[in-house]
């Protein structure tokens, strides 16, 4: 039985990647809510938010400019708008036109497509295969509380991620776009016929949903401290499991999802002998089972098929 | 005995209870007509029926067997078969696939079969087959000429002949009709009434109970006729007497009508 | 009869050729002839529709001409080891492809861990001829029973749950099969299996030269008759399966599963018999890949090539036996014969796949209607 400090530790840890999986599977759901559909390739976003947001520091660095204050925030809004808009194109070439056929094609055409950023950011971007450091801007340091070390990078992390969810929360629950958003999850005819622009609120949808996993992405790279290509299937199913576990299309169940996730992981990996080696297996595992036993998640999926 | 006796049965959507305690009993070879504002359960009754819905109680007994808790497909190989609302056929498949799936509980060959035994897959297939085009040819003679077409190709009034015949080729015992003259205009509707009575001729034995918002059709169709609203069966008898019976004009007409 | 048999004499000149060419004139010589041959068949009508004819009526002929074209194919390729074992991939790739396509395009089971159950064929050839002695022969005949007993264990739960979650399912599979490979002792690690023991017909090593009525062929030549042979099997048998009511409940179950229910269809049995059968012959294929290479380790059994092998049923058709043979023979040289595309071998996949759903979801070779032939 590890000591109460690791446990503590551990459940820090667990909260902190639990924040990046629910950023993610925030996307998901929201995805799933307005059109429908899973998009296989937001991990992949994921990982592209993540790639944004390195090169978008190396290039300020590059340019002279390295103080945190000025580089963080320009890094994360360069991050979230490239992704954003990656977020959308893939929408409008792959996603919408293929919703109304059926589930499998939409399936293993953002699988496939997930494939193509994948292999694109392998191949373009320089020594694409080799895991990139992520550049330590988060404060150092930290304090000791009760034996357990909380570092200020973790509180930023925290932060940052908390800011990310509010945010989400407030224009999804107080604009007038989250009102659509949430008026087309739930019928999308009655929405346009209540004047909704069907095609902008997906838009809409979807580019949050990108900007969120770019923030999860940036944030994962500071965890670890490197960001890897194939960062995005791992994120992408658990992203995609934790939404599931809050039930699809309930955002506020993706974040207790993806939040449960992190916490089991990184519990799993203390109890459990050659734990870190085998944390992806237990996430997995999780997952599967998960999925054989409540599909429909904690908190309730969305629709029910008519007979 | 009642070929099916419903006793008591309740379904409930969580809050929402669909059926209330609904008791219906249909004989051997008799036609029953279901009516009832929308929402009124009674596609919930098919559907509890056949297996897709589960009662939270009450008894349903078919043949004197009891099917509570059965699945689906066993229900259906027992000899209950149906249609759809919405018409459920395979549009990329063939004409003839779509009536085959109907034989699917009654086939004799197996998995070996098809692979070693060719032959004998062949022979049963083109009987198979032949019995499809027969049933097609009942309603419509050019039908069994497209049997190799998409079924999606079909005109709405052939698709709906061609689910009646998935139905029939089972040889069931019971047929379900979910109101199969939906989004038909009134040529069309005559044309059901003939299929329907063809349908009767080509298996007098046969039990139906259809649902119909048409009452024409209804009144056509059915020996007796049971009226329902919000979950419960509010009327039972002859058209005549269920059309006038002051609770289904109500559900129907509003309030008003039957004070005056 | 003739037409059919100048048509497939003509498409293997042009394939063999424009493999083997070297010098920039003969290449392209070829290269025009395959973009005219293209055109001709695109916008002569006529001559679509004739060939067309032609093959349904003599479809027996066909396949015999097929065949033995089949056959010849070492003979003409045997100045290049390399191309034979191309080919025999391919081949390979027919067969695991059928099976994954029994699974997916016709019963609609999501399996996206076609490249883990190939890993439990070729890791149960390795571990019973490496570790515990077992003749290749006998290893190879009972290493698919080892996929489908573990597909049968772990997705028995599942089948009954919607499309998405089962495709999620199957990529934890693959993921966690991989990550186990890797680290787990027993299987060697990321070093996998080694020196797993070739196989031998009547004291003939398939690893030695095969000399067929006087010619000399490569070693590869001898895996590619026995792939060849598993591929033709495969397809045949599940060519007969389609045609029958098996292929029609499942295809039932995909499109409509409650109509096909309320038909008398089990959906659990149904989909397990297509899962199980599918896996025996994705376990088949994975089980031939490790004999004929000789070693299996983590990174031959990866998500990529779960892709690669959707990709290759996609680009032929779901659901259609013969696209998943088109689809074989078109992915896999493809990218060996334009070397400097290797690399972006799996970013044209994916854009294959994509365009290919957008644009021809039915595939190169749609399926056809059942005929109970």
């Amino acid at each position: 039985m590890p000591p109460l400090e690791l446990l503590l530790q551990q459940t820090l840890n667990g909260v902190m990647l639990g924040m990046m999986y629910a950023l993610v599977a925030v996307g998901f759901t929201l995805f799933f809510g307005v059109l429908d559909v899973i998009h296989f390739s937001h991990g992949d976003i994921f990982m592209l938010g993540a790639f944004a947001g390195l090169s978008a520091l190396l290039a300020l660095a590059a340019v002279g400019l390295r103080t945190p204050f000025v580089t963080l925030p320009l890094a994360f809004i360069a991050a979230m708008v490239v992704t954003g808009l990656v977020g959308v194109m893939a929408e409008r070439v792959c996603v919408k036109p293929l919703a109304r056929s059926a589930p499998l094609m939409t399936l293993l055409a953002t699988l496939s497509l997930g494939l193509v950023l994948r292999e694109s950011v392998l191949i373009f971007y320089p020594r694409g295969a080799d895991p990139k450091p992520f550049p330590q801007l988060l404060p150092a340091g930290g304090f000791e509380v009760g034996g357990v070390a909380i570092r200020y990078e973790n509180l930023a992390i925290l932060g940052i991620g908390l800011a990310a969810m509010v945010a989400v929360d407030l224009i999804i629950s107080r604009t007038k776009m989250g009102a659509a958003v949430r008026a087309v999850a739930q019928d999308p005819e009655a929405a346009q016929m209540m004047g909704v622009n069907l095609d902008r609120t997906v838009d809409a949808t979807f580019f949050l949903g990108s900007a969120l996993a770019a923030v999860a992405g940036m944030l994962s790279g500071f965890y670890y401290g490197e960001i890897h290509f194939i960062m995005g299937i791992t994120g992408g199913v658990i992203g995609f499991s934790a939404a599931a576990i809050g039930g699809l299309g309930n955002v506020y169940g993706a974040m207790v999802g993806g939040l449960l996730f992190g916490l089991l992981q990184t519990t799993a990996a203390a109890f459990i002998p050659r734990g870190s080696e085998f944390r992806d297996v237990v996430a997995f595992a999780v997952v599967m089972l998960f999925l054989i036993f409540k599909p429909s998640g904690i908190l309730g999926e969305k629709s029910v098929e008519r007979v | 005995m009642s070929l099916l006796e419903v006793k008591g049965l309740t379904v409930r959507f969580g809050g929402l209870v669909a059926l209330d305690r609904v008791d219906v009993a249909v004989d051997r070879g008799e036609t029953l007509g279901v009516i009832g504002p929308n929402g009124s359960g009674k596609t919930t009754l098919f559907n509890a029926l056949t297996g897709l819905y589960a009662a939270v109680s009450g008894e349903i007994k078919f043949l004197e067997r009891s099917l509570s808790g059965l699945e689906a497909h066993t229900i259906a190989r027992r000899g209950i078969a149906r249609t759809f609302q919405s018409s459920r056929l395979c549009r990329e498949l063939s004409v003839f696939d779509n009536i085959l799936i109907g034989m699917h509980a009654h086939r004799r060959t197996g998995l070996l079969d098809s692979i070693l035994r060719r032959g004998r897959l062949r022979s049963e297939m083109r009987q198979a087959v032949e019995r499809a085009a027969h049933l097609l040819s009942l309603f419509n003679g050019e039908l069994p000429g497209r049997g190799f077409e998409r079924v999606g190709q079909l005109p709405q009034i052939d698709r709906r002949r061609v689910e009646i015949c998935r139905a029939l080729a089972s040889r069931p015992r019971l047929l379900l009709l979910d109101e199969p003259s939906a989004g038909m205009n009134p040529e069309e509707t005559a044309e059901l009434m003939t299929d329907l009575q063809i349908v009767r001729e080509e298996m007098p034995g046969l039990s139906v109970i259809i649902i119909e918002h048409d009452m024409f059709v209804i009144e056509g169709v059915s020996q007796r006729v049971v009226a329902f609203n919000y979950g419960r069966k509010i009327a039972e008898g002859s058209f005549a007497a269920v059309a006038a019976h002051d609770e289904v004009r109500a559900a129907y007409l509003g309030r008003e009508s039957v004070r005056a | 009869m003739i037409l059919v048999w100048l048509a497939e004499a003509a498409l293997f000149v042009l394939i063999v050729a424009g493999i083997l060419a070297e010098r920039p004139l003969t290449l392209a010589a070829v290269a025009l002839a395959i973009v005219i041959a293209g055109a001709l068949l695109r916008l002569v009508t006529p001559l679509r529709s004739t060939l067309a004819r032609a093959f349904g009526r003599h479809r027996t002929a066909a396949l015999l001409g097929g065949a033995a074209l089949a056959l010849v194919l070492p003979v003409t390729l045997r100045s290049s080891p390399y191309w034979t074992f191309v080919a025999t991939l391919a081949l390979l790739y027919v067969t695991t492809g059928q099976g994954l396509n029994l699974q997916i395009g016709t019963a609609g089971v999501i399996n996206l861990a076609g490249a883990a159950f190939a890993g439990l064929g070729g890791y149960s050839v390795g571990l019973l001829t490496v570790k515990t002695g077992w003749p290749p022969w006998l290893a190879a005949a009972v290493a698919p029973w080892v996929a489908v007993a573990v597909g049968t264990l772990l997705f028995v739960p599942i089948l009954k749950t919607r499309g998405h979650y089962l495709a999620l399912v199957t990529i934890a599979f693959v993921f966690i099969f991989n990550i186990l490979m890797n680290n787990l002792e027993f299987t060697g690690g990321p070093q996998g299996i080694k020196n797993i023991p070739t196989l031998r017909l009547g004291g003939h090593a398939f690893t030695a030269r095969l000399t067929l009525f006087g010619v000399d062929l490569p070693a590869h030549a001898n895996f590619y008759y026995a792939a060849l042979a598993t591929a033709g099997l495969t397809t045949w048998i599940l060519g007969r399966l389609h045609d029958s009511w098996l292929g029609l409940a499942l295809n039932t179950l995909r499109d409509d599963e409650i109509a096909a229910r309320c038909c008398g269809v089990s959906l659990t049995r149904e989909k397990l018999i297509a899962f199980s059968i599918g896996n025996f012959f994705i376990g088949l294929g994975g089980a031939l890949y490790a004999v004929m290479v000789g070693f299996v380790s983590p990174p031959d059994f990866d998500f990529g090539y779960s892709l690669i092998m959707l990709s290759v049923i996609i680009i032929g058709g779901v659901d259609s036996i013969g696209g998943v043979v088109l689809g074989a023979c078109l992915l896999l040289p493809l990218p060996e014969r334009f070397r400097f595309l290797h690399e972006y071998r799996l970013l044209l996949y994916g854009l294959v796949i994509v365009v290919m759903l957008l644009y021809r979801p039915r595939g190169l070779w749609p399926a056809g209607i059942r005929g109970y032939r």
